[in-house]
């Protein structure tokens, strides 16, 4: 899964869910659209969803930190990283 | 007629007077003589709170529906069953939670922060496995550690009942519901069941501080109706706060059509 590709479908749930429209990379989504905990947890689901695979308490943890579209694409990445790894190991 | 009035409010003022007595020290009776002595042997604190908090106002309950010669109680069956359970209710009187906390042994529920500050009685609430509602503590990763509680307790058996108005309706009114336990219900994959609430305020009036004893009324709860898992899943938690609010609206309306005079 490209960087390009998680943005697009990010952007997309955005866009479905929250109503957000093409928010800039490194705006904050809490002060900029009003984005709050109810929002992340949304976010969150949407990502497992997104993912195909259930994430720890502490993956979820570390989500409840993130304020821009930058950070999330990133959180993505990283778990799509960790999965594949993890799947390469087994 | 005055003097109906006067003795209705002396009635009414001593037997009020006399249930906070037994309230108040029911709580102080189960805090610091049953609970805190057996404190560090206890395995599942909580559990034992909660189900001490529920026999405590079960008993609290029963003295009510003594006293109060006209009021009747009619909780339906299906109310009173329900297990592991994100409970919706609509909120008319102080009396609510602590009546849902008088119908189910295992039960949690979103606080107002301001108890939890509350020396003592606050450190026995956190105890209990309730949620405080302050922004604080539903945001960032302590919202987590709540949200795993919940499903923790759910999976026990426990439920978890909300007023999603998050305030006390007025005139038969229902305020606009916040979109958490929808949210709530989704992260822990459990559907939400709606439960209407009347005469509550009739009871005990909001305002007055004073139970009417002797008025002739009937206190229900009655399953209105539910968001299954899949539900939830596949609409928005908008929508799916919407739905309920309009539902509860639409029995409200029909009780009042009704003509029964128990909105």
């Amino acid at each position: 899964m490209t960087r390009q590709e998680i943005e697009k479908e990010i952007r997309a749930v955005l866009l479905r869910e929250f109503e957000v429209e093409n928010p800039e990379p490194d705006v904050n989504l809490r002060e900029a659209y009003g984005f709050d905990s109810i929002d992340a947890i949304e976010l969150l689901l949407e990502i497992e969803r997104f993912l195909g695979t259930e994430l720890t308490q502490a993956e979820k943890k570390k989500a409840m930190d993130i304020r821009t579209l930058n950070q999330i694409i990133d959180y993505v990445e990283m778990l799509a990283h960790h999965r594949k790894n993890e799947a390469e190991k087994a | 007629m005055f003097l109906t009035r006067f003795f209705r409010r002396v009635i009414n003022f001593c037997l009020t007077l006399g249930l906070w007595v037994y309230f108040m020290l029911g709580y102080l009776v189960l805090m610091f003589v049953l609970f805190i002595p057996c404190y560090s042997r206890l395995k599942a604190v909580d559990a034992v709170l909660q189900k001490s908090f529920h026999l405590h106002l079960k008993v609290f309950f029963a003295l009510v529906n003594r006293l109060s010669p006209g009021v009747r109680f009619a909780v339906s069956e299906d109310v009173r069953n329900l297990r592991s359970s994100i409970i919706v209710c609509n909120h008319l009187s102080y009396l609510d939670p602590i009546l849902l906390v008088s119908l189910f042994p295992r039960q949690t529920t979103i606080v107002k922060n301001t108890f939890f500050s509350v020396p003592i009685f606050g450190w026995f609430l956190r105890k209990a496995g309730y949620v405080p509602s302050s922004p604080t503590e539903m945001y960032g990763p302590a919202m987590i550690n709540h949200l795993e509680d919940i499903k923790r307790q759910l999976a026990a058996g426990g439920n978890l009942f909300v007023f999603p108005e998050g305030t006390r309706g007025r005139r038969g009114r229902i305020a606009p519901f916040n979109r958490g336990v929808f949210s709530i219900a989704r992260y822990c994959s459990t559907g939400v069941k709606m439960v209407l609430i009347r005469n509550t305020e009739r009871l005990f009036r909001p305002g007055s501080f004073s139970f009417d004893t002797r008025g002739k009324f009937t206190v229900s709860m009655e399953l209105i109706g539910s968001l299954t898992p899949d539900q939830l899943k596949n609409a928005s938690i908008s929508a799916s706060a919407d739905q309920a609010r309009s539902l509860f609206e639409r029995k409200i309306r029909e009780a009042k059509t009704g003509g029964d005079g128990r909105a």
